[in-house]
């Protein structure tokens, strides 16, 4: 297996206007683990998120991913699925459609009758679960379909690292644990690299193996449960926060945990 | 043959439209998701600078002009987008209400020029000559050619810029050559229609077509036959009541888009589709 990082930060620098929004970041992402980044609102995230992406100039520093710096060809090796998609009612673009232009093969969908883009679509369609959304038009979905319809959307282009940027956010809490157990399966199938970009702890603390807990600079970074813990939320946070059990939300718990977790302001 | 194509005008008339009506159709379904309508507007009113400036310049036909002017605001628009903190609705009305105050002070100065004014404002289709089809037809034959060519890369821009960008797309160019592509077409339009007129051929065919089309591929289908229907029928219709074309045009396209709208209300949403679409 390539020891290389899926994603390796040296001392990424990103000011904007008066802010330094990324003030040294570094961090190393080993290839195959299901990783988190967390932090509050303004700490950075969706920054960092844009210099992988390639979005966000850097200052100063670099970002490599798979090994390589930023650019059009290493982008097609990674799976990028953004927090929403906001598309007019006026677009009818179905998933079908959508779906077709990450794939080769489909890329004539104009040209091909459905039942040939299906056919070649099918050999991913069955595990990603979306069928029946085929002929819905994306506009359409629910904050929880549209989310699978990105992954699959991500995976048909058989990323080695995938992206995921507040996946929950306008998922209902049903819909939750049906993205949890969709996460789980596709990293346990396929072995790649994932990154959750979360506000959500306790989708962090069930799903991640390691814990990168941002505010300007990488704050502290560990297994959940080493870094979900007052201190070091402290330190990322700016704030005093404690665990506690969540009475309204009843997720399983994750392997090796107690309890699902979420924080409170003390 | 019917006996107003038996007037050489009216057949030029008839073919320009046929030209131009269905590629504005087909850009139309990406102007509208794209929420670009006040953006193919803001760029036909810069025509009228063009016009004047055309016929300061001593030019007897102002296509040349009009096509620089628009092409000019349209690229400043996205210009200013970029470097600017002001919404796209604060940079439309700008440069639309400049090139109009700055069209109108150049005809001034031009006092034999005047009548050309309403020419240019409802159109004229009936006065164009060959060339002016030969153009309309090689130009929609591009704007199509182009588009169909990049249909992919602008359909996941349509959908999301970053998400575009992951996949190699190359966003600002294709944002301005999407524009660029309008502006052409827009530009082209205002001897049919005008500069008043020309954003409804923008943006009535996609909006005719979209109660029938529960995906993309038949909403690009029938805009873009909405877009001959509605232009043809709308050509056909002037003469034999001896009305002005260009906004007998647009009344038939709005004739048609009153009808989708209660076919549709009367239709099976169109969300859910037949496997066959």
């Amino acid at each position: 297996m390539n020891s290389t990082p899926a994603i390796e930060v040296r001392d990424a620098r990103v000011r904007l206007g008066d802010t330094d929004v990324l003030r040294g970041v570094s961090m190393a992402v080993p290839r195959g683990k299901l990783v988190a980044l967390i932090g509050p609102n303004g700490s950075g995230k969706t920054t960092l998120l844009r210099c992988l992406l390639g979005l966000q100039h850097l200052d100063s520093g670099e970002v490599l991913l798979l090994g390589e710096p930023v650019g059009p060809a290493v982008l097609r090796r990674i799976g990028y699925v953004p927090q929403r998609l906001q598309i007019e009612s006026s677009f009818a673009l179905s998933v079908r459609e959508f779906l077709s232009l990450r794939r080769r093969e489909t890329r004539h969908w104009f040209w091909h009758r459905n039942s040939t883009t299906d056919s070649l679509l099918h050999q991913q369609l069955p595990e990603l679960g979306i069928e029946s959304l085929l002929n819905r038009p994306l506009a359409g979905l629910s904050g929880g379909q549209l989310q699978r319809v990105l992954i699959a959307y991500s995976l048909l282009g058989e990323p080695e690292l995938l992206l995921l940027d507040e996946p929950t956010a306008g998922v209902d809490t049903p819909g939750e644990q049906d993205f949890h157990d969709l996460i789980s399966r596709i990293h346990a199938r396929l072995g790649i690299t994932i990154v959750l970009v979360s506000h959500d702890l306790g989708m962090v603390f069930k799903q991640a193996s390691w814990v990168y807990a941002l505010n300007g600079v990488i704050c502290c970074e560990g297994r959940p449960a080493d870094v979900l813990n007052a201190e070091s939320l402290k330190a990322a946070y700016g704030l005093h926060v404690t665990p506690y059990q969540h009475h309204h939300h009843r997720l399983a718990p994750g392997p090796g945990t107690a309890s699902p977790i979420t924080f409170k302001r003390r | 043959m019917p006996e107003f194509l038996a007037e050489p005008f009216m057949q030029r008339a008839l073919l320009m439209v046929l030209a131009l009506g269905p590629v504005c159709g087909l850009l139309g379904v990406f102007v509208t998701a794209r929420r670009m309508s006040f953006f193919s507007d803001t760029v036909s009113h810069a025509a009228l600078t063009g016009v004047a400036a055309g016929f300061l310049a001593g030019f007897e036909d102002p296509t040349v002009p009009v096509l620089a002017f628009c092409i000019l605001v349209a690229v400043a628009l996205l210009w200013l987008r970029e470097r600017t903190r002001l919404l796209n609705d604060t940079l439309m009305a700008v440069l639309l209400s400049l090139s109009v105050a700055l069209g109108v002070v150049l005809l001034s100065m031009q006092s034999n020029r005047r009548g050309e004014l309403d020419r240019f404002l409802l159109g004229d289709v009936l006065s164009v000559s060959w060339t002016d089809v030969g153009l309309a037809a090689g130009s929609s034959l591009l704007i199509a050619s182009v588009l169909l060519f990049f249909l992919n890369p602008l359909v996941l821009l349509t959908a999301h810029e970053d998400l575009a960008h992951v996949a190699g797309v190359r966003v600002r160019l294709m944002n301005y050559g999407f524009a660029i592509l309008l502006t052409l077409a827009v530009s082209l339009s205002i001897r049919a229609l005008g500069i008043l007129l020309v954003t409804s051929l923008i943006v009535l065919p996609p909006a005719i077509a979209r109660a029938f089309s529960p995906n993309l591929r038949r909403h690009l289908i029938l805009s873009f036959a909405a877009g001959l229907v509605g232009s043809a029928g709308g050509v056909m219709l002037s003469y034999p009541f001896n009305l002005p074309t260009g906004p007998t045009v647009s009344l038939t396209m709005g004739a048609l888009f009153c009808a989708s709208v209660i076919a549709g209300h009367f239709q099976p949403r169109a969300s859910s589709s037949s496997p066959r679409a």
